[in-house]
Order: C-alpha cells, then structure tokens, then sequence
C-alpha cells in the first residue's frame, strides 16, 4: 500500500467545514481577480447593507418606542401592546414559509443542477457533507435577508420593551433553528419532486411559473385599481387588520411557538418562554435531522438515478415519437408559401426555423417572454373595460381639449401596442445573438453571410413581435369601433415602429453579444445591450411622433386629416426604415469578428 | 484554386493574446487525401491554430488558405469547402438530430434532396438512427460527438478539421470514425487532426506535425520524425517527448513512492 493513502474522515462537520472553506475560497478568489469597477461595487453594496441594518434598527427603536408611548394610548383610545407581543410571531412565522417556499428552487438548482456535483459525489466526502453545504449555501441569502428586515424589528422591539437580556441571543439563535428547519422541509420536498420528475424539469417549470406569478402580481393592484375598488383604509379597517392578526396569534399554531416563547422570556415569564422556545428548538432539529436522514437514503440514488432518467424516459417515448417525427420536419418556408422560399435564402431560413424552435421548445425561453405578454393582456384589458377611456368627457371641457382627448384615446392603443412590443423585441432583439450562447461556432464555422445571418435573427425577433402587435391593433380597433383609417394607418406605424426597435436592439445586441452563459435566464447583453433598451426607449416616442405629430396638429388646426396622414406616413416611414436598416448595417462587420475574444 | 492538390496551407501565422503569443510562427500544408495529425502538449496551441483554420478565429499576421481560399479574404468559399468537430461538442440542446443536421444542410445551402439523402446516409452509418427523433440534450457524450462529426460531413466537405475527436468515445465509435476518416482521406479529403493519442496518429496520419509553446517543432511522416529523433527514439511517444520535453521519471517515482 502506497503511503500517501488515507482514510477519508466520516465525521460530518469537519467535512462541512472543508467544503465551506472551499466555497469561501472561491468566493475571495472571484473578488480577487473581478475588475475594479466590480469590487468596488461588492464594497459599496455590503457598506450600504450594513447602513440600511443600523437605519431600520434605528427606525423600529423610534416607532415602537412612539407606539408603546402612553401618550399615544391616551390619544387613540386603545393600546397597540398585544399587537406589538405579535410582530415576533408575525416575524418568525414569515421567515418560516418564506425560507421554505423560496429556497426550493434554490435548492434545486444547488443540489441537483451546479456544476460541481460530479467532483463533489465522487470525492471521500460524507453525502451529508455534501447535503449540509450545498443546503446552507442556498439558503444563505435568504436567511440574510430575513436578518436585515427581521433582527433591527425584533432587538427594536426588545429593546423598548425593556426585554430581559436573554432575549437577544435566542432572537437569532431560534431565527437560525427555523432556517434550517425550513430548508430542510425544503430540501426534503426537492428530494421528492426529483424522484418523480427530472430536475431540469422541475427547474424550468418553476422558472416558467414563477415569472408568470411575479408579474401576475406586480400588475393585480393596478387592474384592481383599474376595476374602480376603493382602496381608500378606514379606521375600522385598520382596527380589523389588528384584530386579524391578533386571531392569528394562537397557542395551536407551532408557527407561532418561536415569537410568544420569545415575548414571554423577554417579558420574564421564564416557565412558558422556556418551554415554547424549546419546544420551537426541538422540532426544528427533528425535522433538519429528518431531511438529513433522508438525505443519506435519497440524495445520492435521485442524483445518480438524474444522470440516466433523461435517457430512459425519452427511449420509451421514441417508439412512439419516431413514427410521427419520420415525416420530414416542416419548412417555415413552405408554411408560409413558395415566395417565402424564393425570397429568403436557405440559410436565413433555417437559422429562423431553428430559432423557433428553440424558442418554444424550452420553457426557460418562455420564461422571459412571459412578461411582455402578460403585461400586454392586462393593459389591454384596462383599456378596452366598459368606461375604460382614459379622458371621460366632459361638457365642461373646452373643445380643442376635447377632440385632443379623442385624438390620444384614439391612437393610445397603438402606443400601447408599442410598447409591450419595446418589451418583446428588448429579448428577441436585443438577445438574437447571446441566445446562440456556446452553440455559436456553429454558424461561425458555416459559410453564412452576415447580412443572411443579421435578417435571420431581424426577422426571428420582429415576426412574432408583429405578430402580436397585429393581433392588439385588431381586438382594440374591433371592440373600440375605430375606423378603418386609424385601423390601417395604425397598423402602418406598429408595422414600422417595431421594425425600427428591432433594428436598433440587433445592432446593440450584436455589440455586447455575450456566448458564455448555460442557463437562458442568465444571459445578458450587457452594458451595451442596456444602452439599445434606453436608445429604443427614446426611439419610440420620437419615431411614434413623426406618425402622429402631423395628424395631432391636423386635428388643433382643424384641417383635413388627409394631409396630416400623408406627412406622417412620409416622416414616420422615413424614420423608422433608416432606424430597422442602418444599425444592422453598421453592425455587419462586428458580427464576422463575434465570439473571438 | 491556387494549388489543387494541396488543400490546407498556413504560412507565417501568428496569434498573440494580449502579451501572449499563442501561435508563433506556424506554416505547414496539408494535401488531398491525406491524414495529417497535429500533436501537442496542452496548451501548446493546438486549437487555436485549428479554429483560425475553420475561420472561427483571426489570426494576429499570416496567411491560411483552405481548398485554395484565403480564410480572411474569401471566409465563404473557404468555409463552404471545410468540416469541423470541435473538441467540446457544443450542439442546440433542444433540437434533435435530423434536425440539427437538417439546419446544418440548409447552413451550407444543400437541396431538398440531397439533404434528406445525405441525412439518412450519416444517421445510419454513424449509428445514429434511434435517437435521431430524440433531443440532443438526451444523448451521451459519444452519440454528440458523433452527431457532431454528422454534422461536419453533411457538405461532403473536401477538407476536415477535428479537434480531439475521439476523447470520450467507446472502442466501437473510436473505431468507426477512425475508418470514416480513412475513407474520407482514400476519397481525396484532406484530413487534419489533433489528438492526445499518440497511437492513432502514429498508425493512422500519413504526416505528423508538433506544436510546443505555439512553434511548429517538427513536420513530416514516422520515418522523417524518427531522423529528427535522438538514437533509439523509434516509437512516436518518445520523439514527441524528446521534443517536448517529457516528465521526469525520477521526480514521478518520488511522488508515487
């Protein structure tokens, strides 16, 4: 036996602690060799943390201390005391299910998708090791930002409340229990999903939902307030929401064990804080010590059974598949009719079917667009709801002012159109290039033109984007009875205006192309790419202007609208076509030198 | 065409990354119908001189012409009339083989066709008609080599350039595209290869070149390596590393002691 062989240490925390220590190394090394301008920013980013922590800190002291206030009792009529004993359990309750519910696709990604599972598995290095780090690794930020919000809250309030010093250290001890004890809940449910499904599966469908349900979100308070709720709180309203989370504050609820164990200590109720702490610890380390030990049994077997699931499933579906896919695949041309096929040249033709094909095929893909096209039925919907005009008339209302609201009311949904289609085109054209990603030697090494290659991916960004703005203009100008004048002329300017934006975000996307990405939803076009977005950003009212700017001044003049049409079709024609052609142009000779750096 | 028997030619090439010089230096022809290896420690340059020949990389100064044309002045013509397989294959993850070789075909402008004809010729010879409906995200690591090297055959291309093709194949598939590669070169392509396996080279190239630190150290066949070796130095992993400059046996047995 050679001498340099050794025993591999079973223990787990040295383990965990040699692949932390890992982790720590490469994270200095990142930071060591990033570029000035990145260091800088890690600096300022972690001072402005630390700022933010002690601001909150001294925020709560102030306003718990102004709540508490006998002053305050005395003024409103009640004391706020009961609900304040809540906000640690309102506090732990949170960082509870917000661990649990945002660390599963963190954890996901960690244990079953990083890079560096094939070293770390074959290493002599305990699985749990491996579970452990990986585990912590991924709930980290989140527990973080939990600590930023949640401990200035907490120490604020056990600070005006002249808490018992015995307060502080459990505060974080038990925020650290439940961390775990929700990322092991979490872990243990990852586990699971990737027995029954494969993981990248997994990923991309929670990818796809939730971008859906953030945006679905961000954008419910303006539909309701679109819908004409009142939003406006009343007292009573407000002595309801107390009330509520008041009842929320039971003994039966174990969510809520941490915070009233904590109160009571604080408030030297040594016998019931004690036991509710306790009880809190406890069941927090049986379930890190259940996912653990499902760890040891699931882990290793659901990440080897990962590395050939992929295979097996597809072989069984191939039988299938195979005599369905035998017919040839159909031609995008072909689809579109022979012209299409005379028009375009074959290999802009089959960089466009590829590229749809990419696109709808992977839902990480779908992911990204979802917002645009979210975005674009909400606001549609806004605008075509009973009473929706966004100027109600009124007899009051001078007539120049009038017919301007008209005029806006009447072209807004163009606008509109626009730009959900700025949002679209922001990732189709903006990220033509980056989306080729490591695939790019491909159409490097083939002897495609880069004029061929820049109207492949024009047209891949600006066809659906049309696409989509054909389909608004329609709906709109259908249930909003416009004439068939505005339909076309809008229409015209859609048309353009689009072709413009993609000319621009193809140019500044083939400038700040980025190849080195492995997930869809990471790539980036950079600085650059961010300065086409701002460009097109400007571009599309200006360009937008130049199509109604002359028909605006039509209708103050009172006119005829037909002069106003002709100089606008003129100047917005002129705009847009110089705006969708000269920038790719520009950019051909980058696109020949691409990815060689 | 400048010359229609040779099909590979660098003269004076050179690539400097930052203070680096990458390649320095390099000149060498290939000719029709014959297997050239390109031999090299890591690092040497070995890839970078192959992705300036496919055109996926400019060259600081020099010249490279394939089947006669100018890579930098005539990129079309010379892409039209070369192959590649890269080292890594790096190929569109959700698309399937047919189709991954159908766009290449579209790429090089193939009819209707030839295209189908050819797609079915490659799938079947290279063994890959079962998977060929499925995604390549599915395949293993040697059925995307080989569709990868499907791909680089779909023009019929008159010059091929492979970047460690075998790394990662079973016997079976190292075997297979060892033959094809023979075939292609006995059909008039000129075959250029860069391999870390000093015995495929030596049994299967008709000439050998060495890279080290980015300068061609030595071109010619077996028998014109052998000259250039040291006595005794017969087999072609000494003369590689009695030009390179081989591990130190004495330091290896102490670390493994």
């Amino acid at each position: 036996m050679n001498s340099l062989s050794v025993m591999p240490s079973a223990r787990l925390l040295p383990s965990v602690w040699k692949l932390i220590r890992l982790r720590l190394l490469l994270n200095w090394n990142a930071f060591k060799h990033a570029k000035t301008g990145r260091k800088i920013g890690t600096i300022a980013l972690v001072i402005l943390a630390l700022v933010f922590t002690g601001f909150t800190f001294f925020l709560s002291w102030l306003l718990l201390g102004f709540l508490r206030s006998a002053k305050l009792i005395q003024y409103v009529g009640f004391d706020v005391g009961p609900f304040l004993q809540t906000v640690p359990v309102l506090v732990f309750a949170l960082l509870f299910v917000g661990i649990m519910f945002s660390s599963f696709g963190v954890l996901l990604q960690a244990l079953y998708l990083s890079g560096d599972m094939d070293f770390l598995l074959s290493s002599p290095v305990p699985i749990r090791a491996v579970f452990v780090t990986k585990l912590l690794q991924a709930v980290l930020p989140g527990f973080g930002l939990a600590a930023l919000f949640g401990l200035p809250v907490l120490y604020g309030l056990g600070l005006t409340g002249n808490y018992s010093i015995v307060y502080y250290p459990l505060v974080l001890l038990t925020m650290v229990a439940l961390t775990l004890a929700a990322a092991g809940i979490s872990a243990f449910l990852v586990m699971l999903a990737a027995r029954l499904f494969p993981p990248r599966r997994v990923a991309e469908v929670l990818g796809f939902l939730t971008a859906t349900l953030s945006i679905l979100c961000s954008q419910s308070g303006n539909l309701y307030n679109s819908l004409g709720r009142d939003v406006t709180i009343s007292g009573s309203q407000v002595n309801g929401a107390f009330a509520l989370l008041m009842r929320f504050n039971t003994p039966w609820n174990p969510l809520n064990w941490a915070g009233s164990g904590l109160v009571d200590l604080g408030e030297g109720h040594w016998l019931a804080g004690l036991g509710l702490v306790a009880l809190t610890l406890g069941l927090s380390a049986l379930a890190f010590s259940f996912a653990l030990a499902t760890a040891e049994r699931w882990y290793y077997s659901g990440w080897a059974g990962m590395q050939v699931v992929a295979y097996k499933k597809k072989s069984a579906r191939s039988v299938r598949a195979q005599t369905v896919t035998a017919q040839p695949v159909p031609d995008i041309a072909n689809l579109a009719g022979p012209q299409m096929s005379r028009v375009l040249p074959a290999p802009v033709r089959a960089i466009l079917q590829k590229d749809f094909l990419l696109l709808r095929r992977d839902i990480r893909n779908l992911s990204q667009l979802v917002t645009p096209l979210i975005f674009g039925i909400f606001y549609t919907f806004i605008f075509l709801r009973p009473g929706g005009s966004i100027f109600p008339d009124s007899p009051d209302t001078p007539a120049i002012f009038s017919s301007m609201a008209r005029f806006i009311s009447s072209y807004g949904n163009i606008g509109m159109s626009l730009f959900v289609g700025w949002m679209l085109l922001s990732r189709l054209a903006g990220m033509a290039f980056s989306s080729e990603g490591k695939n790019y030697w491909m159409l490097k090494a083939s002897p495609v033109k880069a004029t061929h290659l820049l109207t492949a991916k024009f047209l891949m960004a600006y066809l659906p984007t049309l696409a989509l703005g054909v389909i608004f203009m329609v709906a709109v100008s259908i249930l909003q009875k416009a004439s068939l004048a505005i339909f076309l002329y809008g229409l015209l300017a859609t048309t353009l205006c689009q072709a413009g934006m993609s000319g621009i975000l193809l140019a500044f996307g083939v400038a700040g192309a980025n190849f080195n990405w492995t997930d869809p939803r990471r790539m980036n076009a950079g600085v650059i790419g961010c300065l086409g977005q701002a460009l097109t950003a400007l571009f599309l009212p200006i360009a937008f202007g130049f199509f109604i700017g002359p028909l605006l001044l039509m209708t103050i003049m009172n006119w005829p609208q037909v002069y106003g049409y002709l100089a606008g079709a003129v100047a917005g024609v002129a705009v847009s076509a110089t705006a969708a052609l000269l920038p790719p142009w520009l950019a051909r000779k980058r696109v020949d030198r691409l990815n060689e750096n | 065409m400048a010359n229609s028997a040779t099909l590979i030619e660098t003269q004076a090439l050179f690539k400097r990354y930052g203070d680096k010089l990458a390649v320095n230096n390099v000149s060498f022809e290939v000719q029709a119908g014959e297997v050239f290896g390109f031999l090299g420690p890591n690092g040497a340059g070995k890839t970078t001189t192959i992705k300036m020949i496919v055109g996926l990389l400019q060259p600081t100064s020099g010249t490279i012409r394939v089947a006669g044309y100018d890579v930098q002045t005539q990129p079309l013509l010379a892409k039209a009339a070369s192959g590649y397989v890269p080292d890594t294959p790096n190929l569109y993850a959700k698309l399937t083989g047919r189709e991954l070789l159908r766009f290449v075909g579209d790429l090089y402008s193939l009819d209707r066709q030839r295209l189908a004809q050819r797609t079915e010729e490659l799938l079947r010879v290279l063994d890959l008609n079962e998977a060929a409906d499925q995604t390549i995200d599915s395949y293993s690591h040697g059925m995307q080599q080989k569709t990868s090297l499907a791909a680089a055959l779909m023009h019929d291309p008159k010059v091929l350039v492979l970047d460690e093709p075998t790394v990662g194949l079973d016997p079976k598939s190292a075997r297979l595209i060892k033959d094809i590669l023979r075939q292609m070169a006995e059909r008039g392509t000129a075959v250029f290869l860069s391999t870390h396996i000093l015995e495929i080279a030596e049994r299967m190239c008709d000439r050998i070149g060495i890279i080290d630190k980015g300068a061609l150290v030595a071109v010619g066949t077996m028998n014109e390596l052998r000259a250039l070796g040291k006595a005794g130095e017969t087999s072609l992993e000494d003369i590689f590393l009695g030009l390179t400059g081989g591990a130190e046996a004495a330091e290896i047995s102490e670390i493994l002691r």
